[in-house]
């Protein structure tokens, strides 16, 4: 078996009605000045549900999102033929985890971005739990789309969460768990249903990628 | 402040790579006798622009079904069978575009079709539905650094037991969103790339690539022996000016290299400052050691790279005969950022490994140690 301890569960989970504008009046004392005016939705509530997490070079970080930088696509899209370089930069995976941690100028060892769907929860976590880094911050999120949206190539919903995955188990609020075994797949949560679970204190159990997992809180 | 290397072996039961100058074998023929895959046309494919250094596989111009398809298909014709896509046997897919020239496809054609292949997932769930993979299929995407976090998490999931053998497939093709988009960064322009070459203006190409490899934990001649990674988070394009993510991500792939002499296949895309920035560290860490680059022909492949080299490097390894011989950075001229860097090939013997380096948006750093028999 192979688990980890969650500490720091923080989850986002905004109104259909905000946009980034309005995520950016609401974190405003989140972020600095600078690097508030130029994020995008996701990357405000990846920061958020962030906040308060110190991140060393020794730390490594996994972040999950089906669609990822979906505004900045759209709006990327849009500037052409005079393409923007700015939302060119923003626009590529995994351009919200870096508007933080750039705002933040706070290096990390090893990122491992994600960009799967049916199995995109078990896939991160299982990057995460093979991670030897002693602190892994986990992270997810999908910011809701316009136009892609109305072709049902983006998120319907706009929301983050993060955890602090270490191998310590005092003061852990919950614990992940994988046991490997030749077990057929079951159906994995999507990120979205794991994010609920992160914010209700919600268990989870499934089986997949050759084993049997397990969300558990304290 | 380092992070240690992964040491953890793999390895290579088989690797290939598409390029336009063929597969991994014609591509390091190419290399050798100093061929470009670049050549000048237009930033936005039909839509016209400033004529800009591509190495393309055909017309840049999306199609549908989408015109990467075909030759990944090809490609895959040479993975060796397995039940893939199955828990044991996961497949790995890293690219950084995926199908996004499907996007600006649909924003110029209005076809909704397009929209079909434009996600990530979507482009390799296409991928999978037609390889008949199963659905243990990871998707990673850092950017021009994504290969190498594929070929490390293979290693992970092949040392924990959780798999018997994997599959790492990497594809980045180019459309009018990724070349507009360096070109708006005005590092995509008019000049062919020369990597390394001290000048006056920097200047990239881009390149279709795909390329393959399947790990394994058998003894194989081949071997990806270590990984190393960093992301300074300093800037979104660019390093930090005192070489620190360059200097961290070297010591940790020396440190797991020990006394091996290598030769080291750069990042080298033609950008001045990274350019100089890396080849002076790599001279410093790996004192003497030849350093080459092959995106001056191939232009960067971007997600894919790291693995389409690899390929390269291992073509031109196993090359016939004893007098088996390394392309030289292709596009280079003297003078250079430093002395280490080889303009001609060279030959392979009496090295006992390389180093394979790739960086990314945001300074992300990535380099593999390569040895063999």
């Amino acid at each position: 078996m192979i688990e980890r301890y969650l500490h720091h569960v923080r989850v986002e989970l905004p109104g259909p009605e905000e946009t980034a504008a309005t995520a950016r009046l609401r974190l405003a004392d989140k972020f600095p000045r600078t690097a508030l005016r130029r994020m995008t939705h996701l990357g405000l509530l990846i920061g958020s549900a962030l906040d308060g997490v110190a991140l060393t070079p020794e730390d490594a970080m996994v972040f999950a999102s089906t669609f990822a930088e979906t505004r900045a696509l759209e709006d990327f899209l849009a500037t052409f033929p005079a393409a923007s370089p700015l939302l060119f930069q923003t626009s590529i995976h995994p351009g919200s985890v870096q508007q933080v941690l750039i705002g933040r100028q706070q290096p990390v060892g090893r990122l491992w971005p994600l960009a799967g769907r049916t199995r995109l929860v078990e896939q991160a976590l299982l990057t995460a739990l093979l991670e030897p880094a002693p602190r892994v911050a986990l992270v997810g999120g999908e910011e809701r789309g316009t136009w892609m949206l109305e072709h049902n190539v983006a998120s319907t919903t706009s929301f983050a969460c993060a955890a602090l995955l270490t191998r310590e188990p005092a003061g852990a609020a919950g614990r992940v768990a994988f046991s490997p075994g030749p077990i057929a797949d079951a159906a994995c949560p999507t990120l979205e249903d794991f994010t609920h679970a992160l914010a209700e204190r919600r268990p989870l159990s499934w089986l997949g990628a050759g084993g049997a997992w397990t969300l558990e809180w304290s | 402040m380092n992070t240690p290397a992964d040491q953890l072996p793999a390895g290579i039961e088989a690797c290939d790579c598409l390029t336009p100058l063929g597969d991994a074998t014609a591509t390091a023929d190419a290399l050798l006798a100093g061929r470009r895959a670049l050549a000048l046309a237009p930033v936005l494919g039909r839509d016209g622009g400033d004529l800009v250094p591509l190495a393309l596989t055909g017309p840049m111009d999306e199609t549908l079904p989408p015109r990467w398809l075909p030759g990944l298909h090809r490609l895959a014709a040479g993975i060796p069978p397995a039940p893939w896509g199955s828990a044991r046997f996961p497949v790995i897919v890293t690219s950084s575009n995926f199908g996004v020239g499907s996007l600006y496809a649909f924003t110029r054609d209005h076809d909704a079709q397009h929209l079909v292949h434009g996600t990530p997932y979507a482009s390799v769930e296409l991928l999978r539905a037609g390889l008949g993979w199963g659905g243990h299929v990871h998707i990673f995407s850092h950017a021009c650094v994504t290969a190498h976090l594929g070929l490390a998490h293979a290693a992970r999931l092949l040392h924990a037991g959780l798999a018997e053998r994997v599959l790492v497939f990497s594809f980045d093709f180019v459309s009018p969103f990724v070349a507009g988009g360096f070109h708006s960064l005005k590092i995509l322009n008019s000049a062919l790339p020369a990597p390394y070459a001290r000048r006056e203006t920097g200047s990239i190409g881009l390149g279709d690539g795909a390329a393959f490899a399947v790990l394994t934990r058998a003894a194989a001649p081949f071997q990806l022996r270590a990984h190393a990674l960093y992301n300074e988070m300093f800037h979104f394009t660019a390093n930090q000016p005192d070489a620190g993510g360059f200097a961290a991500c070297a010591a940790a792939i020396a440190a797991a290299a020990g006394g091996r002499r290598v030769w080291i296949k750069g990042h080298g895309t033609g950008t001045l400052d990274a350019g100089r920035l890396e080849a002076e560290v790599f001279a410093r860490q790996f004192p003497g050691a030849p350093l080459t680059g092959w995106k001056g022909s191939l232009g960067h492949t971007l997600g894919s790279c790291g693995l389409v080299e690899l390929a390269v490097a291992l073509a031109a390894l196993r090359g016939p005969g004893s007098g088996k011989k390394i392309p030289g950075t292709v596009g280079g001229v003297a003078p250079c950022f430093t002395d280490t860097v080889a303009l001609a090939p060279f030959a392979s013997a009496g090295f006992d490994g390389a180093i394979l380096t790739s960086n990314a948006f945001g300074g992300a750093h990535a380099a593999m140690l390569l040895t063999h028999d």
